[in-house]
C-alpha cells in the first residue's frame, strides 16, 4: 500500500501531506500528555516495531507469504495517536533510508496506513470487545478489527488512485499519474486486500493478542484515545475555513458531477439507475451554491459549516455509543 | 518433529527467506553510509541545501506533463548521481529494476483501448494500443523513473546524521528528530535480532514445519519483539536519565550554507522554473 511518487498528482499530495500535519501536532501532543517523559523512546521503539512488523514473512495458503502493517495491532496496544506517530515515523524511515514509498506521498501514505488504519482498527476494536473481558472475544475483535482497518485503508488508497484520471489528464484524454478510473482502481485494492492481505493483517494482530494474553496480558490493557478533543476539533474547523479554496479550483471536482456531466467526465454512457436515481433526490444546496446567497465564497462556505455540522453531529453520535460501553480490562 | 511438505524444487524456508531479506536491508543502510560518505558533488552541498533541491526538483518532476522533459529530468537525476560517487550503471539498474520495472508492469494495461480509449496507434490481436494510452503510459513509467531517481539521491548521497541535523536546523520540533533519531538505531538493532531469531530456527530445524505451525512461530516472535521494545524502551529511557537527559536534544554539528550552498538551492529553482515553463508555454 506504500505510494510511490510520481502516482499521484499534486492537487491530492498536497491536499493530504497538508492534512497530515496538524493530525502530527495532535498526536505529538496527546502521546506526550499520556505517556510523559518516557514518550520518546518508547514512541521511538513503537516506530521501530511497526517497521520491523512489516519484515516478518506470515505464510499464507499455498506456500504464498505476505506480510502485514500492524497498525491496528499498535493502536490496541498503545492507542490509535501513538500508532498514528509511530506508523509515520516508520513510514518516513522507509521512504528516507530505503526509498520504500515516495516522499511527496508521505502525506497520503501517512494518511491511509497511520491514520485511517489505526482509528477504524482501534474504534471497531473497542466496538466489538464491548463490555467483555474474556480473552477469546479481544482474539477475536482484534482479527476484525484489523481485518477491516486494512480493507477500509485500501479503498481510500483506491479512492486516491481513482481520482487521478479525472482530476489531472492531457486535451487527448491521457492520464498523466495513476492511469485507472475509480471503479478499477477502487476495485483493485479491495479485492487485493479482501482476499489476501487483510488475512494476513488479521493474522499477525490475533496471533500477537493471544501470545501476549499468554505471555504478557498487561500490554493489552485498553490505552485511551483521548479525552479532550479541542485539538481535533480546531483542525476541524481549520479545514472548514479553508473550503473556499474549492471555489478557486477549476473543473468538476471527482463526485461532484451531474447527470450531463457523467458522460463526458466518464466517457460513459449514463446508467439508466442514476438517471433515475437523480430525477428521484434533489440535494438542498446544490452544487455548494444555496440559491439564497449570490458570493459563490459565501455560499460555499455555507455549505462546508452545514456538512461539517452534520458529519460532527454523526460523529459525536457515534463517540457517545462508542464511550457508553465501558470496556473491562480484567483478563479471564 | 516438523513435517516438510516440499514437493516440487528445493525452496529456501520461511526462516531462511526473512533472515535473507532482513540481512539484505542491514546491508542497504551500511552500504547507503558508504557511499553517503564519499567525496562527491551533492555530497559536499550543506544537508538542508540538498534537502531542498531535491524536493523542488521531486516536486517539478510531479507537475510536468511533457514526456520529453520528463525523460530530460531522469536524466539530470543520472548526471546529479554520477557528478556524486555514485555508479550510473548501478543508479540506472536500481532505478528501472525497482520504480521502471513496477510502473511499466502497472501501465502497460492502461495503454490499451479498454482502460483508455482513443485512435488506435496498433493493433496486437485482440488488443489495441490507443494514442492517449500510449502517452499516458509513458508519461507515468517516466514521471515515476525521474521522482523514484531524486528520491534515491537522498537516500545514497546523505548520512541519516546529516538528515536529522538538517532536520533540526530546519525547525522541525525536537520531539520528531529525536524520535526518528532513536527509531533508526533501534530499527538496525531490532533487525539484527529479528535476523538472528529467523537463523537460530533455521539451524535448529530439520523441516520447514506445516503453514499453520510457522504461522504460530512467527506471530509468537512478533509479540517477543515487541515486549523486548517495550523493555528496550525503558531502560534507553534509564540511561538518557542517567546522562543528563532533559528533556531537550542537541546538535552535535550545525553546519552553515556557504555561498555554494545557496547557489545550489538558487540554480535548482531556476532550472524547475524552466522546465516549468517549457511545459506549460512551449510543449502545450
Amino acid at each position: 500500500m506504500h505510494i510511490p511518487d510520481g502516482y499521484l498528482g499534486p492537487q491530492t499530495y498536497m491536499v493530504l501531506d497538508v492534512v497530515m500535519i496538524p493530525i502530527w501536532a495532535v498526536a505529538a501532543s496527546k502521546v506526550k500528555k499520556s505517556l510523559k517523559a518516557r514518550q520518546i523512546p518508547l514512541m521511538a521503539l513503537a516506530a521501530g516495531f511497526a517497521f520491523i512488523i512489516m519484515m516478518f514473512n506470515v505464510p499464507v495458503i499455498g506456500g504464498s507469504t505476505g506480510h502485514a502493517v500492524g497498525a491496528t495491532l499498535i493502536a490496541i496496544l498503545l492507542g490509535p495517536w501513538a500508532a498514528t506517530i509511530s506508523v509515520s515515523i516508520a513510514l518516513t524511515i522507509q521512504a528516507l533510508l530505503f526509498g520504500d514509498g515516495g516522499i511527496t506521498a508521505l502525506g497520503a501514505n501517512c494518511f491511509n496506513m497511520a491514520v485511517v488504519m489505526p482509528f477504524v482498527g482501534y474504534y471497531l476494536y473497542r466496538l466489538v470487545v464491548g463490555k467483555s473481558g474474556k480473552i477469546n472475544r479481544k482474539i477475536a475483535a482484534s482479527g476484525v478489527a484489523s481485518y477491516v482497518a486494512i480493507v477500509v485503508a485500501a479503498i481510500v488508497a483506491g479512492v486516491e488512485f481513482g481520482i487521478q484520471p479525472l482530476i489531472a489528464h492531457t486535451a487527448s484524454g491521457a492520464p498523466l499519474y495513476a492511469p485507472y478510473p475509480l471503479k478499477v482502481a477502487v476495485t483493485a485494492m479491495f479485492t487485493e486486500h479482501l482476499l489476501f492481505f487483510g488475512p494476513v493483517e488479521a493474522i499477525v494482530t490475533m496471533g500477537v493478542v493471544a501470545a501476549l494474553a499468554k505471555q504478557e496480558s498487561a500490554l493489552l490493557a485498553m490505552k485511551p484515545a483521548s479525552k479532550s478533543l479541542r485539538w481535533v476539533w480546531a483542525g476541524f474547523a481549520a479545514l472548514v475555513l479553508l473550503t473556499p479554496i474549492g471555489v478557486l479550483a477549476q473543473g468538476t471536482a471527482w463526485g461532484e458531477w451531474g447527470v450531463n456531466q457523467f458522460a463526458s467526465q466518464l466517457k460513459l454512457s449514463v446508467p439508466v439507475g442514476l438517471e433515475k436515481l437523480s430525477a428521484f433526490w434533489t440535494a438542498a444546496i446544490p452544487a455548494y451554491a444555496p440559491a439564497f446567497i449570490r458570493n459563490p465564497f459565501v455560499g460555499y462556505l455555507f455549505s462546508a459549516i452545514v456538512g461539517a455540522s452534520l458529519c460532527i453531529v454523526v460523529v459525536w453520535g457515534m463517540g457517545k455509543l462508542i464511550s457508553s460501553r465501558k470496556i473491562d480490562d480484567d483478563e479471564q | 518433529m516438523m513435517m516438510n511438505n516440499n514437493r516440487g524444487k528445493p525452496r529456501k524456508s520461511l526462516a531462511r527467506r526473512t533472515a535473507d531479506s532482513i540481512g539484505h536491508h542491514i546491508v542497504e543502510v551500511l552500504e547507503n553510509e558508504e557511499i553517503a560518505a564519499e567525496k562527491g558533488f551533492l555530497q559536499g552541498i550543506d544537508p538542508r541545501s540538498k534537502l531542498g533541491a531535491i524536493l523542488i526538483f521531486s516536486v517539478t518532476a510531479s507537475v510536468v506533463r511533457s514526456p520529453w522533459l520528463l525523460a530530460a529530468m531522469s536524466i539530470l537525476a543520472l548526471v546529479l548521481a554520477s557528478f556524486s560517487a555514485v555508479d550510473p550503471a548501478s543508479f540506472a539498474r536500481k532505478l528501472w529494476g525497482s520504480a521502471g520495472l513496477f510502473a511499466t508492469l502497472l501501465a502497460l494495461p492502461a495503454a490499451t483501448q479498454f482502460i483508455t480509449p482513443g485512435p488506435v496507434l496498433f493493433q496486437l490481436g485482440p488488443v489495441a494500443i490507443t494514442q492517449p494510452g500510449a502517452l499516458g503510459a509513458v508519461t507515468l513509467i517516466l514521471r515515476v523513473v525521474a521522482s523514484a531517481g531524486f528520491a534515491l539521491l537522498i537516500v545514497w548521497t546523505m548520512r541519516w546524521t546529516d538528515l536529522l541535523s538538517a532536520l533540526s536546523q530546519m525547525k522541525v520540533p525536537d520531539i520528531i528528530v529525536a524520535t526518528l533519531a532513536m527509531a533508526q538505531k533501534q530499527i538496525v538493532s531490532l533487525m539484527r535480532t529479528v535476523e538472528q531469531i529467523h537463523l537460530a530456527r533455521e539451524s535448529r530445524t530439520l523441516g520447514k514445519g506445516t503453514t499453520a505451525e510457522n504461522r504460530r512461530w512467527v506471530t509468537e516472535r512478533i509479540a517477543f519483539v515487541l515486549q523486548k521494545s517495550v523493555k528496550t524502551a525503558d531502560d534507553v529511557y534509564d540511561a538518557m536519565l542517567a546522562r543528563g537527559y532533559s528533556g531537550s536534544m542537541r546538535v552535535l554539528h550545525r553546519t552553515s550554507a556557504t555561498v555554494r550552498d545557496r547557489s545550489y538551492v538558487a540554480l535548482s529553482a531556476g532550472i524547475a522554473v524552466l522546465f516549468i515553463g517549457i511545459d506549460r508555454m512551449v510543449m502545450r
